[in-house]
This record gives structure tokens, C-alpha cells and sequence, in this order.
């Protein structure tokens, strides 16, 4: 018995905490995806890009001096008119044609590399590490763990509980739901469609941007960092169902615990094997996901 | 009078024949001029104008965006060259090729035909970068350095034989294999069951009251891609003497998908054009530039929003209204 | 302004020691990765090749006529850079190819240059099958292969940590599992114990998960393989959850570089490994070196600029040597050739085509390669495994 309560204490439990701090990870890059399909039905392949645009301009505005709390803040700022634009010129450009699914994907895969090739010629190709904001490390129940971690588990929620707030609580998120229902009725009901699916796709890109500067002390930043996470958070999406935030969140976690305890016990060259053969599983029997769509019920 | 669909495909067909007649002059102008590195680039183009070819098939006739096409060509590939690595038999590498294409393009179908859209998008995406993460860690297959030694082989005829180390004469060959290639896909989608895929495409819930099977047809049309894809990728050794993961990567079946819709969706022949500009464009660009990727992606984005129907779109209603006069005349 | 008129000074010498027929320059093509993940390294090969083809051509060119480079990006794969190798021999007919940086690339490229009955050198790869199992007449290697790079930290490690508790970390693929394999029996021969292996995916995003194994190893030093932007990762994060206290951490020549460095700050201080060049080898070519180095670039140079200026001077002596461009007489020349780097004297042995050199091994202190100890090219080669010829 005891052997087993050590074991979870020093094995399993550890692994677990790490685990949940990828899971956050994942978690954030995957609610400004889900976001974005939930609401304008447009699935962004360049997402991965956004999140390494918002550590690149928290570097570049770190290194004239601004605390890395204010770019916290700044970034996010600062990403919104960029996808507001992005979504005006772009998107809205192929929108309305009758394979919109295909087209988009497509004008942000381009978009994609046009950004990562951008990236290598402002920045150069070799990597950057800001320095970690909260330096030090607490004991919690005899697992080690730093705080900038334990300060990203806790921000996390945070920024979960604050979307979801927007999304479900406010005004504007029920405008928003209903430009994604049905857009014709919420016109004329008096909805500024054209500003609601802007403001939408921006907002979703600005979550990235967070997403971006919030892990670049753990992660660094390098032109190419926009596929670290993107298949991970494709599959967090869709097994959690797209455009559910609930289902990013519970998606997020168990697919990174999945990960994080079979690395313990297999090689780890088979956690992304693992991951995706739960998501066509999950495809297989439960096609719209843990949580089902956005705005549809 | 012929149908809607007939006239663009014999527009097709003319376009077929402009392309066939530039490669002639092609390789005679690199023959006089001892040419090797156009002819084999040349050569190239047409390899990957084959996967463009079967990621047309599904995006133009089923409306599936495959994001991973490259796993059946790279499958072709790495077959290919083990085979010829035993065997230097032209036919053996062709037949093992076919083979393990129809086997994994029926299992990669079943998996993938259980959704749409931009799931069949996504799905296909992972599978491919599992599978190329597999062969990127597999002693067997020579992990991420690859397979070098492929040797050179005769393709053999019976009455005549052609080296893959001439320049000119694989690259005709090369021609003709990926013409035949075409012709088959226009033929096939042509029949009823091309005719039923397209159906299938406009409106799948209505489909089965007509009477059909909508499962079969569509897995049917995935598995042929699959074999175009893994045919066309069982050349590359041949033409380069060697195979290497970077094969089946993400970049392999994204340019694909570039060369498609830069060519035209749903034309076929699209895809040989495109899959010939884009080889071109990289070779030409890519000596200017390292940052090629910008020039590509931006020429891309701006096909996608000004030229939706692609280059094909604006060549063939042309030559459609030319076809058209001539039958009144 | 300044270079080309010294280009023309140099051409003007040049015609005036040979005659006329010195206006044909040599071509030498580079196919480098100058985009994707290897781009940092790219930088550097561009860097020395093109410092020491400047000294070259102002001090005459090479058997009086100048050298060209043709740079092409391979974007660090072999498909790529099978097509350019191609273009560069048969369009732009060079006689003399280098620049490829990932094993697979220079192996493909290797087999595109024997086809073509032409020459190449890496200055980068360092898995050992480019000059033994997958060994070329046609290839040649100018920088230390990882059985070299092991060989001098293993004496370092029994010198400096004798019995040493060894636990390794490698990318799971095949130059990672090989160096794991080659350092692990370097080590064990000099005395060390091994207490287990992790083998982590390419472009893992969080090494904590390994950290769990890694404490209950209890090991005193750390052998690691990995590269890049993954070596920025491994160790800062290790230094987040203070695992770099009581642990001495080793690893190969390309798992810290000047590419890395900087973004891997405090984290690489004390990191130690066995590697062909350091920017502090305190000779007065080497301090020559790094100022003009540092002049033109504003960097340091590592060991791929290092060994990339390094060639174009053995290339040169070869074709000196031979009285042409000629692919068998180069070869021939090439073969036991003697010549100067930064670095000290080097030897291409003929058996395998693999550079002898003096190896370093060298520690991080204050953000520089500080050299702690030296191994002579004779002790670190080993045996000539070549097959081919």
C-alpha cells in the first residue's frame, strides 16, 4: 500500500502537474482556434502564426524595455487591430463563396507561410529565450514545481473564465452567438454582422497573441514555433467538439494527462500516435465532438 | 449536342495536347543543347504534377481537401525504392507500389471517409505527419537520412528499353506515364461513377433517394488518388536515386495542394500545369531569394482570392468558345 | 565600393602572375539550408566560406584565378537539394560543391556528385556513416564526425569525472540514438557507469516529463544529443526546476553553438563538449581569424564557419597541387592532404576521406567556449571503416 501511495507521489503525481501545465499550454492556443471556428466557421491554419506573432512583438517590445506585465496586456492590444484587418481584407474576400470551409483554409495556409518566412527576415533564424518573469520554485505536497508554472495553471483559469464570461455573460458574446446562428437573423435583428465576424476572428487571434507571449519564457521563441502546437491543438478542438470552449478545456487536459502518463510507460515517440488515434476514434463515433458546436446547441 | 461537362473535358483535351506538344519541343531543344539538369527538373514537375493530379481528383470531384496526399506518395516512393533496391525491375517497383497503395488506401479511406469537410481535411493532415514521423524514426527505412542507392534502371518493353539516367528519355517517358495517368482519371470520372461523385459533391443527402450507394463511390475515388499519388511518387527514385522522409512531410502535400488550386480545381489538367509552373517558380525564385516561401505564399493567397477557378479558369472557357465556333462553323 | 576595387587589385595581380587565361574563375556551389530550421547554420557556412574565398582571391585566387561561389538554397531537404546539386553541376558547370548540413542531404548529394563524376566536401554533417558504411569516393569530410567529438570528451570525462553516473538524452532519430550509442561505449571503456537513456521525439515541447527519470537516476553528469532550438529548451527548463546544480551536463558539438547560445543564456554555462574549433583556441591564426570573422559578420564564428573557412584553403592547396579542376586529380591531391586552418593543422585521410584535427574539449564559462583540455587527431579518429575503396 505504501509503496503504491510513494509511488503516485513521486512518479505519478509529478508527471501529472507537468502534464497539466502542457495542458494549459495547449489549452490557450486552442481557445482562440475554437473561437474562431465556432463563430465564423472558418478553420485558421495560420493560427499557429498569430501565437508566434504575439511572442515575436513581446520581444521586440521587450527589448526596447517594457515589463513583461504590460506586454500581458499590450500584445493582446495590439494583435486585435491586426486580425481585425486580416479578417476585413482577407477573409471577407473568399467568405462567401460556396466552399467557404475550403477557401479559407487555404488563404490562411498561405498566410501561414508568408508569416513564417516573414518572421526569419525580421528576426533571423536563430532561436530567442526572454527571461523567466518569476524566477524561483515552490514545494507543493513534496512535488517540485516553479512558479512561473504554477502562475500559468492559475492564469490559465483565469483567462478560460474570462472568455467564457465574455462569450455566454455578456451582450456582445450573445450578439456574437447569434451572428454564428444564424447570420441572417441576426442582421435583421440589427447586428453588425460584417463588425461582429471581425471583431470575432480578432479576438480569436489576439487569445493566440496571449498565448504567445505567456509561453515564450517556457517555450522560446524561433520563426518556425507556430507548428509546435498546432496539431495538438487541431485534435483538442476537435475532440472537444468545435467551438465549445468547455470542450478545449476538457479535451486540452485529457489528451495532455494521456500524454504525459503513457510517456511513463512507453516511448514517447508514441504520445502523438496515441493522441490522434483517440481523435479518429472519436470522429468515428462522436463526429461533433465531447461538447458539440458553438452557438448551435 | 454534348453536355456541360464533356465540352470543358475536350477543352481539357485540347490543353492536353498543347502540353504534350511544348514537352516534345522541350526535350528536343534539350537534346540539341546536351541538356541534363532542365530535362530531369522538367521530369520532376511532372512527378509532383501526378500528386497535384490526385489531390485534384478529391478536392474537384468529391470536394475533400486532402492536407496529406504526400502519405501516398511518399508510400510509393520508399516501395519503390526498397523494391528496386532488391530488384532493379521497373515493373516489380510499379506492381509493389500499386499494391501497398490500394492496401493503405483502403484502410487511410475507411478512416477518412467517415467525415467531411474540414475534418476529412484534418484528418488527413494527421495521418500523414504520423506516418512520416514513423518512417523519420525507422532504422529500417534508413530513419531521417533516407535511402540512398536506389540504382539506375532499364524500363523495360520487350521490343525497347529506356534508362532512368537519360535525361531525355525518362523525361518522355515520365510524359507519357503521367499523361496516361490523366487520361485515365478523365475517363473514370467521365462514366457514370464520375458522374455519381460529382452528384455525390453538389448534394449528398439526396444521392441515395436516386438510388445509390454513397459510401462505395466515394472510397472508390480516395483509393484511386491514393494509387495516382503512390504511381507518380514510384518515379522519384528512379529520376533521383534516392528517397528521404522530407518526403512525405507537410510541405510535400501543401505544395500539392498549391499547384491545384493555383491550376484549377476540378479540371485535372490544372493540376499538370500548375504542378509545372510551381517546380519552375521554386527553381527560379529559390535562386534569387531564400525567402521564397514569402513569394509563393503571397502568389498563392492571390490566386485564391482573385483567381478562384485558377489559371484554368481563365484559359479553358476560352478555348471552350473556340471548340464551340468551330462546331457551328 | 572597397571590395570590388580589392577584387579588381586581385584580378590585376592574378593576370600579371599567370597570363591571360587567369579571367576564368573557379566555381565553387554551396548548397546550404538558407531557409527552415538549419537556416542558423546556413549563416555560418555562407559566412566562412565567403571570408576565406575574399582572403583567397585578394592574395591571388587559386592557382591564379578567382573563385566564384554559387550560393542555393537546399531548405534543409534532400529533395531540394538533390535538384539544386544537380543545377549547380550541369547549368552552372562548378567544379567543387560543399554547404549541406543535414546527413541526409549531403548523402543524397554525395550520390548526385559521383553520378556527375564531381567532387564534394561536407563542413557540417557529423554522423560517422558519411565516412564509413555510406562512405563516397567522391565525398569528403573537413570537420570532426561524432566518433571524434565522443572520443575527446570521454578522456575529458575520466580525467575529470572518473566513474563518472552517466544518464543520457537523446532526439529520437537516427543521429541521436547513434551518438547516444558512441558516446555511451566511449564512456563506458574509460571507467564510466551508465544509469539510463530517454530518447525525447524531434522538436519536443516540454522536457519535464523526462526530469521524473532523471532525478530517481541520481547521475552526476548528463549526456544530451540534442539540437538547436530542442538544447534551448532541455536546458532552461532543466535550470527552471533546478536540476542543474548537482549535474555536470555533456553533450555533442552541435547541441550548443553560437546559434543557440545567447537564447540559452545562464542555463549553458558549464556545459561541456568534445568539438573540432572554439572561437578561444588561443593561436594567432585563430585570434586572426575571429577578428576578420568578427569584422565582416558582427558574430563569432562556431565550428561550422570555422571548418567551412577551413576548406576553401584545402580545396585550394588541392587544386594547386593538382594544376586543375580535374575530379581524379583534385581527388588525388585531396587525398593525405596536409593544410592550415584556424584551428591547427588538418589531415583528410585517404582511406575514408575523413579529416584528422586536433580535438578541443571545451566548457562554457561566462558565456564563451573556454578550452579545458585537448585530444590529438591521432587518438580521437579511429579506425578507417570505409568499404569502398
Amino acid at each position: 500500500m505504501s509503496t503504491a501511495i510513494e509511488y503516485f507521489q513521486f512518479v505519478l503525481a509529478p508527471q501529472m502537474l507537468i502534464g497539466l501545465v502542457l495542458g494549459v499550454a495547449v489549452i490557450l492556443v486552442a481557445l482562440g482556434l475554437t473561437i474562431i471556428f465556432g463563430l465564423l466557421d472558418v478553420i485558421n491554419m495560420s493560427h499557429g502564426e498569430f501565437y508566434a506573432l504575439g511572442a515575436f512583438i513581446a520581444l521586440a517590445l521587450g527589448s526596447i524595455g517594457l515589463p513583461f506585465w504590460l506586454l500581458v496586456i499590450l500584445v493582446p492590444l495590439v494583435m486585435l487591430p491586426i486580425g481585425y484587418v486580416v479578417e476585413r481584407g482577407l477573409i471577407q474576400r473568399v467568405f462567401h463563396s460556396s466552399e467557404r470551409h475550403v477557401t479559407t483554409l487555404l488563404l490562411t495556409f498561405g498566410l501561414g507561410l508568408v508569416m513564417e518566412d516573414a518572421f526569419r527576415l525580421v528576426f533571423g533564424p536563430n532561436p530567442h529565450k526572454p527571461e523567466t518573469p518569476i524566477p524561483g520554485a515552490i514545494d507543493v505536497f513534496g512535488v517540485f514545481l516553479p512558479l512561473y508554472r504554477l502562475f500559468l495553471i492559475v492564469g490559465g483559469a483565469v483567462i478560460v473564465a474570462l472568455v467564457a464570461v465574455v462569450v455566454y455573460r455578456t451582450r456582445l458574446g450573445a450578439m456574437v452567438r447569434a451572428a454564428a446562428f444564424d447570420r441572417h437573423m441576426a442582421a435583421s435583428l440589427g447586428v453588425p454582422v460584417q463588425h461582429v465576424y471581425a471583431g470575432a476572428f480578432a479576438f480569436g487571434v489576439a487569445l493566440a497573441g496571449l498565448a504567445g507571449v505567456l509561453l515564450a519564457p517556457i517555450y522560446s521563441v524561433f520563426p518556425t514555433m507556430g507548428r509546435d502546437f498546432i496539431l495538438m491543438a487541431f485534435t483538442v478542438v476537435i475532440v472537444g467538439g468545435m467551438g465549445s470552449i468547455a470542450g478545449v478545456v476538457v479535451a486540452g487536459l485529457l489528451l495532455t494527462q494521456v500524454q504525459a502518463i503513457s510517456s511513463l510507460y512507453i516511448s514517447p515517440v508514441w504520445s502523438d500516435p496515441i493522441v490522434f488515434g483517440i481523435m479518429v476514434i472519436m470522429l468515428m463515433v462522436r463526429p461533433q465532438g465531447l461538447f458539440g458546436r458553438l452557438g448551435h446547441g | 449536342m454534348a453536355d456541360a461537362l464533356t465540352r470543358s473535358m475536350r477543352a481539357s483535351h485540347v490543353l492536353v495536347a498543347i502540353l504534350v506538344v511544348a514537352s516534345l519541343i522541350f526535350a528536343a531543344v534539350g537534346v540539341a543543347k546536351g541538356d541534363t539538369f532542365y530535362l530531369r527538373l522538367g521530369t520532376e514537375a511532372l512527378i509532383f504534377a501526378g500528386l497535384a493530379l490526385s489531390v485534384d481528383i478529391l478536392l474537384g470531384y468529391t470536394g475533400l481537401l486532402s492536407l496529406g496526399q504526400a502519405l501516398y506518395f511518399g508510400l510509393g516512393a520508399y516501395v519503390s525504392a526498397l523494391v528496386l533496391m532488391v530488384t532493379p525491375s521497373f515493373w516489380a517497383a510499379m506492381g509493389g507500389a500499386f499494391a501497398a497503395a490500394v492496401v493503405v488506401g483502403v484502410v487511410g479511406g475507411v478512416i477518412a471517409n467517415r467525415v467531411r469537410g474540414v475534418y476529412f481535411a484534418l484528418i488527413t493532415f494527421g495521418m500523414a505527419q504520423v506516418a512520416a514521423k514513423v518512417v523519420y524514426n525507422m532504422r529500417s527505412l534508413g530513419a531521417s537520412d533516407g535511402l540512398i542507392g536506389v540504382p539506375i534502371i532499364n524500363v523495360n518493353f520487350g521490343f525497347a528499353a529506356i534508362s532512368s539516367a537519360s535525361p531525355a528519355g525518362f523525361f518522355l517517358f515520365t510524359l507519357a506515364f503521367i499523361i496516361i495517368l490523366y487520361a485515365l482519371a478523365a475517363y473514370l470520372l467521365d462514366t457514370p461513377f464520375g458522374r455519381l461523385l460529382i452528384a455525390l459533391k453538389a448534394n449528398e443527402r439526396r444521392v441515395p433517394f436516386l438510388g445509390y450507394d454513397t459510401v462505395t463511390p466515394r472510397l472508390m475515388a480516395y483509393v484511386i488518388a491514393a494509387v495516382i499519388a503512390a504511381l507518380s511518387g514510384a518515379l522519384y527514385p528512379m529520376l533521383r536515386g534516392f528517397v528521404s522522409p522530407e518526403l512525405l512531410f507537410f510541405s510535400t502535400s501543401g505544395n500539392a495542394v498549391i499547384t491545384v488550386v493555383t491550376g484549377g480545381v476540378g479540371t485535372l489538367i490544372g493540376a499538370l500545369y500548375g504542378g509545372i509552373l510551381l517546380t519552375l517558380l521554386k527553381s527560379v525564385i529559390g535562386s534569387y531569394t531564400e525567402h521564397h516561401l514569402v513569394v509563393i505564399g503571397l502568389l498563392f493567397m492571390g490566386a485564391v482570392i482573385f483567381l478562384p477557378r485558377g489559371l484554368m479558369g481563365i484559359v479553358r472557357p476560352a478555348i471552350e468558345r473556340l471548340l464551340a465556333r468551330r462546331t457551328k462553323s | 565600393m572597397t571590395y570590388k576595387t580589392t577584387m579588381m587589385a586581385a584580378l590585376l595581380a592574378a593576370t600579371a602572375l599567370s597570363g591571360a587565361q587567369a579571367a576564368d574563375p573557379i566555381k565553387i556551389g554551396v548548397v546550404t539550408p538558407l531557409s527552415g530550421t538549419y537556416a542558423g547554420i546556413g549563416q555560418q557556412v555562407r559566412w566562412g566560406l565567403e571570408l576565406a574565398t575574399k582572403e583567397v582571391n585578394a592574395a591571388g585566387g587559386i592557382a591564379g584565378r578567382q573563385v566564384e561561389l554559387i550560393f542555393e538554397d537546399e531548405e534543409a531537404n534532400p529533395a531540394v537539394a538533390v535538384q539544386k546539386a544537380d543545377k549547380l553541376f550541369q547549368v552552372n558547370k562548378v567544379d567543387f560543391l560543399t554547404g549541406t548540413v543535414n546527413s541526409g542531404s549531403t548523402l543524397a548529394v554525395g550520390q548526385v556528385a559521383e553520378r556527375a563524376g564531381k567532387l564534394i566536401a561536407t563542413t557540417v554533417s557529423f554522423a560517422d556513416s558519411i565516412t564509413t558504411d555510406k562512405c563516397s569516393p567522391n565525398v569528403f569530410r573537413v570537420n570532426a564526425r561524432a566518433g571524434q567529438q565522443s572520443a575527446a570528451l570521454a578522456v575529458w570525462l575520466s580525467k575529470d569525472k572518473p566513474k563518472a553516473n552517466v544518464f543520457y538524452l537523446g532526439p529520437d532519430y537516427e543521429m541521436g540514438r547513434s551518438t547516444v550509442a558512441a558516446f555511451k561505449s566511449a564512456a563506458e571503456k574509460v571507467g564510466a557507469t551508465s544509469s539510463g537513456e530517454v530518447f525525447a521525439p524531434l522538436d519536443s515541447k516540454d522536457y519535464t516529463q523526462y526530469f521524473g527519470q532523471l532525478r530517481s537516476a541520481r547521475a552526476q553528469v548528463l549526456y544530451t544529443s540534442v539540437a538547436g532550438n530542442d538544447t534551448v529548451r532541455l536546458l532552461t527548463q532543466m535550470q527552471e526546476f533546478g536540476l542543474l546544480t548537482n549535474l555536470t551536463v555533456v553533450g555533442a558539438s552541435g547541441t550548443v553553438t553560437a546559434q543557440n547560445l545567447p537564447a540559452i543564456g545562464k542555463a549553458a554555462e558549464g556545459f561541456v563538449t568534445g568539438v573540432g574549433y572554439s572561437a578561444q583556441i588561443d593561436t594567432p591564426e585563430n585570434k586572426k581569424f575571429v577578428a576578420a570573422f568578427q569584422a565582416a559578420n558582427k558574430m563569432d564564428p562556431d565550428l561550422y564557419g570555422a571548418d567551412s573557412y577551413g576548406l576553401i584553403y584545402a580545396y585550394k592547396a588541392a587544386v594547386e597541387k593538382a594544376g586543375s579542376t580535374d575530379t581524379d586529380k583534385v581527388r588525388k591531391a585531396l587525398e593525405d592532404l596536409k593544410w592550415q586552418t584556424p584551428q591547427g593543422e588538418k589531415t583528410l585521410r585517404a582511406g575514408d576521406h575523413q579529416a584528422i584535427q586536433t580535438m578541443y574539449v571545451v566548457r562554457v564559462t561566462g558565456g564563451k567556449f573556454m578550452t579545458v583540455g585537448q585530444v590529438s587527431g591521432d587518438d580521437a579518429i579511429g579506425p578507417d571503416a570505409c568499404p569502398r575503396f
